[in-house]
């Protein structure tokens, strides 16, 4: 008995360092989701690029772990780490700072990078992937498309990031059609068809003919549909839930931050020692983010003809906003909130730390804004 | 008509099964479940015994696989108790999940807002967690006494209101300052962390509340007048009543120790985990439902919900390594507990009855 219960360790212990002798000769990467990686958003596009990472570089191998809940996220990365041993650990939500910050410390020969946080370190990261300026080109096309004068929103929750969605969709509603309004409803969860069914059919109910939101499903998009009114897409191209309905949308290169940031780490230009300073924030210009119902169509032919003169105006701001001077920016003043205050001066552009923090609704904006300040 | 020789099933009832008759029925459906996810495994093309051999090694072969059980099995723990206190006296709550969650803002309070001296911070915590818990629970007993609502209903829907003001506060009055918009509220200065072992996460004021909680209702149970009256009213509300057992009185105590209880959980969640309080969902990984399922495996033995609460840190331990090692779905958790529970509800028909074989004409 005795006997058999050694040979079984040495056993264990053989397979395990076989399992640990493996991985030492590619740069191994592991990928932490806060959802389910069949979502049709946030956490499905980080998974896109993961596997444009893996076909693209022989030299990586990767891993991940889905729907990691936030207290979670330290003992996924130890287990990374230490069993799998990943050198470059990319955790892809901001709840997840808490973790990957305290992860970093333990870890200091281990790459970190933390998406849409804010906490560096010398071997921890961030990166972003933004779509302000995206959702504000929907928004010139939403403004040009409605007849009652309302645009629906359908908002996932009232923080800074979906804030600055809405208040950039909605200063592009503005700017084309300045009588018309966005009316928002939260449903207080980033994927949840049925609060987002629930919100569109509200929002129909309101008068809105057109509709955007920030939610990880399609169900806006079938409700809007099923309605016949337009609708723009968010995250993944969903041209294809509704080819007569889907205008255009908002879409995500990740492959585009993660090819950069591992082929640096490849050449040995980062390393464990200086990402304190390494922060990316993509925008239009860096390729990172796409206007389209799918990926090569800014615009749905069908829906061409119904934008007019829009439709120009869209492909201009399109060519100002890629060029690497950034000639035109959404938030450039005089911006005003809701309330009457101005919120970015005349001839200001807002910075990088205003629209991170931004809380204010702009001039346009309809229903209840939770941390609204005075 | 040829007669044929042939055996047949006999079925017994059996009362009152030895300890070791129940260790053992479960041990085998356990084992018996696992033989079916062996099958999944291999719809995965995914080796059963490599899979196993990784759990092993990554659940109970290293002392960190082990630390991450305990760590996991510490709300369930508490939860556990309690709610088996409850279905003792046949008073079904579901709402342990809104009682963490009321103990935990409570204890949010008194980490971020109380006016108290640092020595007390973390006991006072701990009792208002408890208190919130527990007024959490009343609730629905004075329903129950008042106007007859059956307390499936009630415990159940607390639980969604308790979700909602644990989003209100941290989207309204308690959004933290430092966290850019985000619906979090600010970190709870240091001195309020609870302890950890070494470099674990186990925050083991919390595991040792768990464990002398466990002991409590096991001393309550047996040794005590209520007790007594909890095991009376659980059996028979009726007799109870020619007994002159007050059934009110009776539940008013049972759910103040165990929505307390879950309060204490949802105390040190926040206190020893989170450090804040964030998405109610995120808060508790739904660990007063799972509770439901440790409390009843424990089959009314309070000292046997700490097996049974570490059995689901371990199984909750699994479902991550499957997932990181072997790209399985998320949802695999859910179908190992789904299958497991499958197994041991099953099992129950072979606690209450024997089966022999006979020879039969």
């Amino acid at each position: 008995m005795k006997k058999a219960v050694l040979f079984a360790l040495c056993l264990v212990f053989l397979l395990t360092g076989a399992i640990g002798l493996q991985a030492q000769d590619k740069l191994k990467v592991g990928f932490i989701y806060v959802g389910p990686i069949g979502d049709m958003g946030w956490t499905h596009a980080h998974e896109v690029a993961r596997r444009i990472v893996e076909d693209t570089f022989p030299w990586v191998e990767t891993v991940y772990q889905e729907s990691v809940p936030e207290a979670k996220v330290e003992g996924v990365i130890d287990r990374m780490v230490r069993r799998e041993r990943c050198a470059v650990v990319f955790t892809t939500s901001f709840g997840f700072w808490e973790g990957t910050v305290a992860a970093a410390k333990k870890y200091p020969d281990t790459i970190f990078a933390h998406c849409s946080g804010f906490m560096r370190a010398p071997n921890l990261a961030t990166y972003m992937a933004d779509f302000y300026q995206i959702y504000y080109l929907n928004g010139l096309m939403a403004g040009a498309l409605t007849k009652s004068n309302k645009v629906g929103y359908v908002g996932a929750f009232p923080i800074p990031e979906v804030k600055r969605h809405i208040n950039a969709f909605t200063m592009g509603v503005r700017e084309v059609n300045p009588k018309a309004e966005v009316h928002v409803r939260w449903i207080e969860a980033w994927f949840d068809p049925a609060k987002a069914k629930e919100a569109t059919n509200s929002l129909i109910d309101a008068g809105c003919d057109v509709f955007a939101f920030t939610e990880d499903s399609d169900t806006v998009v079938q409700v809007a549909a099923e309605n016949r009114m337009p609708v723009f897409g968010h995250y993944s191209p969903m041209y294809n839930s509704a080819p007569d309905y889907v205008v255009s949308g908002q879409l995500v290169h990740w492959e585009n931050f993660y090819l950069d940031f591992l082929s640096k780490v490849h050449a040995g230009y980062y390393t464990s020692k200086n990402l304190e300073n390494v922060d990316y924030w993509d925008l239009l210009k860096e390729g990172s983010v796409e206007v389209g119902a799918k990926f090569g169509m800014p615009v749905n032919p069908k829906w061409k003809s119904r934008l007019g003169k829009t439709y120009d105006l869209v492909m201009e701001r399109i060519a100002q906003m890629s060029d690497f001077q950034m000639v035109f920016d959404p938030f450039t003043g005089p911006i005003y909130s809701r309330k009457g205050a101005v919120v970015v001066p005349v001839g200001v552009r807002a910075n990088y730390g205003h629209l991170l923090s931004l809380e204010y609704a702009v001039k346009g904006v309809v229903g209840s804004w939770p941390g609204e300040p005075k | 008509m040829k007669r044929v020789r042939m055996r047949r099933l006999k079925v017994e009832k059996r009362t009152n099964p030895s300890a070791w008759t129940v260790f053992c029925i479960s041990l085998v459906s356990i084992l018996l479940a696992f033989v079916v996810i062996g099958f999944i495994f291999l719809g995965f093309g995914i080796n059963p015994l490599e899979a196993y051999l990784e759990i092993i090694i990554e659940t109970v072969g290293n002392s960190y696989g082990l630390s991450q059980i305990v760590w996991q099995s510490i709300p369930l723990l508490l939860c556990g108790v309690g709610l088996l206190l409850a279905f003792k006296t046949s008073f079904w709550n579901i709402g342990a999940e809104g009682q963490l969650l009321m103990g935990a803002t409570a204890a949010t309070w008194v980490a971020l807002f109380s006016p108290l001296p640092e020595p007390f911070l973390i006991p006072a915590a701990f009792i208002l967690g408890f208190a919130g818990g527990a007024v959490w629970g009343l609730l629905s007993t004075s329903l129950r006494s008042r106007f007859g609502i059956n307390e499936v209903i009630t415990t159940l829907m607390m639980n969604y209101i308790a979700s909602n003001i644990v989003l209100y506060l941290i989207h309204g009055p308690w959004k933290g300052e430092t966290m850019r918009g985000f619906a979090y509220t600010d970190q709870f200065p240091e001195s309020v962390w609870l302890p950890t072992i070494g470099m674990s996460d186990i925050h083991w004021p919390t595991l040792l509340l768990g464990l002398f909680a466990a002991v409590c209702v096991f001393f309550i149970l047996n040794r005590t007048r209520l007790g007594y009256e909890v095991k009376v009213v659980g059996q028979s509300p009726k007799a109870a009543r020619y007994a002159g057992i007050s059934y009110f009185k009776t539940i008013f105590y049972v759910m103040v120790i165990s929505g307390g209880l879950a309060g204490l959980a949802g105390a040190g969640e926040v206190l020893g985990v989170h450090h804040m309080l964030r998405h109610s969902d995120q808060v508790s990984l739904g660990y007063g439902y799972t509770a439901i399922i440790v409390a009843w495996l424990a089959r009314g033995n309070p000292l046997i919900v700490i097996l049974t609460s570490l059995l689901f840190g371990a199984i909750y331990v699994a479902g991550d390594v499957l997932q990181l090692s072997f790209n399985l779905p998320f949802q695999i958790v859910n179908v190992f507990t789904g299958l497991i529970l499958f197994f041991l509800i099953s099992s129950d028909t072979l606690l209450k009855h024997k089966l022999s074989f006979r020879k039969g004409e």
